[in-house]
């Protein structure tokens, strides 16, 4: 078996207005943290909007996923004028859809549904991180 | 004057950077400003949203008193706050706190332990002084 593996990256959107922006936030954590260890990095998006160089030149080379709360897709948006194509987008209120409503701002208010919809969306950029690196012949298994 | 500003004439605006506990802090203070000590005077706005140039997210932070809480001294928010056209009126270093408590251990990105919340509680206090007295000054010069 070879394997070469190279790290994709995720920007999450993180929008404060909006119980879909912590969920994205967590989501976001949960893929790097549990589901795809070593696979994947986050990318503060405030940094990066603020003209990190470092960041942005990341997101240059890496394959990148933008994580939005809402249709506004700030994250995708901001990924693009910076530093390209990326190469895949979730919203998080497309896979939720009224599941969201339920959902809490606070993370003081964390309820079962909250740590349902985390775990949706993180499912969701977990594949995405695999489909993206294995496009990008990062990860080669044979 | 707008229904926005008259209901909510402070912004409370987080970096809610994604990678340490310092962005969580600074989210989940402005929560507790926003929602739970100075509700009828604060609000909180999605930053990424206001750097992808959202026409009334940059007509807010150019007519509303800005208070920017930021987790590191790259301080995102206040950076992007002024590129939008905006002056905060409070700067909040979430640095400067946790050097008050030095030894801590506050939490994590993803949570806050009890000592991370009573710290996210005591800039959430000053910062909400802050607000109702930029309301008083406000209504003063009205």
């Amino acid at each position: 078996m070879s394997e070469d593996i190279a790290k994709a990256g995720i920007i999450s959107c993180s929008g404060e207005e909006i119980s879909e922006g912590t969920i994205a936030r967590l989501a976001t954590r949960q893929v790097l943290e549990t589901l795809r260890p070593g696979k994947a990095v986050t990318i503060c998006l405030p940094l990066f909007l603020a003209g990190e160089e470092g960041e942005r030149n990341f997101a240059k080379t890496h394959p990148t996923i933008a994580i939005d709360g809402c249709g506004k897709q700030c994250a995708r948006w901001g990924t693009e004028k910076h530093s390209g194509p990326i190469s895949g987008a979730l919203v998080v209120s497309e896979i939720l859809g009224t599941k969201a409503a339920g959902c809490s701002r606070s993370s003081r208010y964390t309820s079962q549904v909250d740590k349902e919809a985390v775990a949706a969306v993180a499912e969701k950029i977990a594949a995405e991180v695999d489909r993206v690196l294995a496009e990008a012949g990062h990860v080669k298994v044979s | 004057m707008s229904d926005r500003m008259k209901k909510k004439p402070v912004l409370v605006i987080p970096c809610s950077g994604i990678g340490k506990v310092h962005g969580l802090l600074s989210r989940e203070a402005t929560y507790l400003v926003t929602d739970e000590i100075a509700p009828e005077q604060t609000d909180t706005m999605c930053l990424a949203l206001l750097v992808k140039g959202d026409s009334e997210a940059l007509e807010a932070v150019k007519s509303q008193a800005c208070i920017t809480i930021d987790g590191c001294p790259k301080a995102c928010a206040e950076k992007n706050v002024k590129i939008a056209g905006g002056t905060p009126s409070k700067i909040v270093q979430v640095t400067d706190i946790l050097k008050e408590h030095r030894g801590a251990k506050p939490g994590s990105a993803n949570e806050l332990t009890d000592e991370g919340w009573a710290i996210a509680r005591e800039i959430a206090t000053k910062a909400a002084r802050d607000a109702v007295r930029l309301c008083q000054e406000r209504e003063g010069i009205e």
